[in-house]
């Protein structure tokens, strides 16, 4: 309402509306061209296509750098390359952020950089879950002082920086997505995630691009041969790699469909149309009676949660150990199973780390984990040695005799060694197949070490190997563990699916108290 | 036409090959067995093709990533 004699601020607000709209424009025309000219969306499509449609609310809408003529007449005016915002993820709010690619190649400007550190806080402080689309190369020497002085450097009382991101990954869940080069501190950031995904042929993630390889070490290598998908598929850096930027977001919208939206409140619990009583008719046959032949824990899994449910991450890292996230009567739980097609299922270092960052996640957001153990322990050998895997390998045992998540362990088959410690938690319920074998060595190895007087005395020590492994082996009998009560059930493995939602049902109490911040979260 | 590099995921020793060089496989189909960690990992072909190469024999070793066939696809 405007009134006579008074002067309003008409003209600044249309001035507002105006830089706006200037700040909207990205790298223009030709920038954007560019960007989809390599096949990738802006920052600003990526999160239309993210969010539920019309949820954005941008933080900091008229952040630029702005250029005045001689006369304060504005002639220039550069968005902040970093646009960030709340916006909403099947009807629940998060932040999302992301590097503008289209202006400087995503290396922050003065107000970008602002808004990119900014994300976490808000997403912390707004208890919100964390997305982020990173694209670029992080800083440029370009940015640092000469010696001309000037205000360089941050102060010297300034908080560090990356406190945030380290305390971001104890209070909500965080999300990061590859969609382009990610280098630097980008790459940096990529790591402390709770989940990472990457497309397959239009990403790259290193710390260091080739330009810097070329210069430092003297080896020309491509950007794709230094941090591509082939690459990160097994190095652990990227949870999932997929194959373009739609998969990419129904990823991200996937992995938190599982996870609460901060540590004070609990997972969303769904309703289930998959049969509670299901039992398979498969299960009583899907581990062979020869324990030398592998079998499909997939398959297995895919059988006892709900339908459709099981979100595996990190499959080509560690690939002796699966993690995976899923529902059991809607309640979504953290999975953990060994995959014997693979060092029968044994912990190597890389399956160590990978085990312990999992259930320090579990733990950080009050997941339930259930736990299909072949454990046949840690990987042994000249490359296990080298790769230092008894010290990943007890740090898994570690994460787990401390978490404070319901744990449900079912004993499928190997339980061997020290590693096998890894698979059970204080908060246990403990469940046994028949076609479990548990000890301090597998028979195979254990003879020959047990018994080796008596193998070397022996006419043919082979034959008396043999001899005493079948012995021992047609004396094994899974009842004496159900006898003693060393397990809470022996079962068939048919009743796995409605033992386990039972058990679902029990723990909701437990999983109310939970709620809250746990003594060791998450870390990169 | 294609072609693609079937590796080995542990390093371990062939244990027994089941197709010889130029045979047609379809997709799953069981290529060679690898023992490792006592285990009898079965090595499957992940597309139906031609056996183009097979770079290994019963007992030689494998280590982890090493090519031990090609398959060309139709």
């Amino acid at each position: 309402m405007s009134r006579e004699g008074w002067e309003g601020w008409e003209e600044e607000s249309r001035e507002l509306e105006r830089r706006r709209r200037l700040a909207k424009q990205q790298g223009g025309k030709a920038g954007i061209a560019k960007q989809h000219a390599r096949g990738r969306l802006t920052i600003r499509e990526r999160i239309d296509a993210l969010l539920d449609p019309g949820s954005f609310q941008e933080q900091g809408q008229a952040t630029a750098i702005p250029d005045y003529d001689d006369s304060d007449n504005l002639v220039g005016f550069v968005p902040a390359n970093y646009v960030l915002g709340f916006g909403r993820i099947d009807g629940r709010r998060v932040v999302v952020g992301g590097e503008d690619f289209t202006l400087k190649g995503g290396s922050p400007n003065a107000a970008g950089l602002r808004k990119s550190v900014y994300a976490e806080h808000l997403a912390v402080q707004y208890k919100a879950p964390l997305v982020r689309s990173l694209e670029g190369g992080g800083g440029s020497v370009k940015g640092g002082g000469g010696r001309r002085g000037g205000t360089v450097g941050e102060p010297v009382y300034a908080p560090p920086r990356f406190r945030i991101i380290a305390d971001a990954m104890g209070q909500v869940p965080v999300v990061s997505m590859a969609a382009g080069a990610v280098a630097g501190f980008p790459a940096g950031r990529l790591v402390a995630s709770h989940f990472s995904v990457m497309t397959r042929h239009t990403a790259q993630v290193m710390i260091g691009g080739p330009a810097l390889v070329e210069r430092a070490l003297g080896a020309r290598l491509t950007k794709d041969e230094l941090g591509g998908a082939a690459v990160h598929a097994k190095s652990g850096i990227v949870d999932n790699v997929v194959e373009d930027e739609p998969a990419m977001f129904a990823e991200v919208r996937r992995f938190l469909s599982y996870l609460p939206s901060n540590i004070h409140q609990r997972a969303r619990r769904v309703a289930c149309d998959d049969d509670v009583e299901r039992m398979e008719e498969e299960l009583l046959s899907a581990v062979p009676r020869d324990s030398n032949s592998p079998f499909d824990m997939r398959e297995i899994l895919a059988m006892v949660f709900d339908e459709g449910s099981v979100f595996e991450l990190n499959r080509g890292y560690g690939p002796s150990q699966i993690a995976a996230l899923a529902r059991l009567d809607g309640q979504p739980v953290g999975v953990l199973a060994n995959d014997n097609r693979v060092y029968a299922g044994a912990m190597t270092a890389a399956a160590g780390q990978k085990y312990r960052r999992f259930v320090e996640m579990c733990d950080t957001f009050h997941l339930p984990i259930v736990n299909f153990i072949d454990q046949p322990g840690f990987m042994i050998g000249p490359e296990a040695e080298r790769d230092g895997t008894i010290r990943y390998g007890m740090a898994a045992v570690c994460a787990a005799a401390q978490a404070t998540v319901p744990w449900a362990a079912i004993q499928v088959h190997k339980g061997f060694g020290v590693a096998t410690a890894a698979h059970y938690a204080p908060n246990n319920y403990v469940l046994a197949w028949p076609s479990v074998e548990t000890g301090a060595l597998p028979l195979e190895g254990g003879v020959a070490v047990a018994f080796h007087r008596e193998i070397a005395a022996a006419e043919d020590p082979d034959a008396k190997r043999q001899e005493l492994e079948d012995r021992l082996r047609n004396a094994r009998s899974p009842f004496p563990r159900a006898e003693s009560f060393a397990v809470h059930e022996l079962i068939d493995p048919r009743e796995t699916r409605p033992t386990l939602c039972r058990w679902v049902d029990w723990i909701q109490p437990l999983l109310e108290e939970l709620k809250g911040p746990t003594t060791f979260p998450m870390r990169p | 036409m294609a072609r693609v590099n079937i590796e080995s995921e542990v390093t371990g020793n062939v244990w027994k090959v089941q197709v010889a060089a130029g045979a047609q496989v379809a997709a799953g189909d069981v290529l060679l067995v690898l023992e490792s960690m006592k285990m009898e990992i079965p090595v499957e072909a992940p597309v139906a093709g031609t056996v183009a190469e097979l770079l290994v024999k019963e007992e030689d070793a494998v280590a982890e990533d090493q090519t031990i066939a090609v398959l060309e696809t139709p």
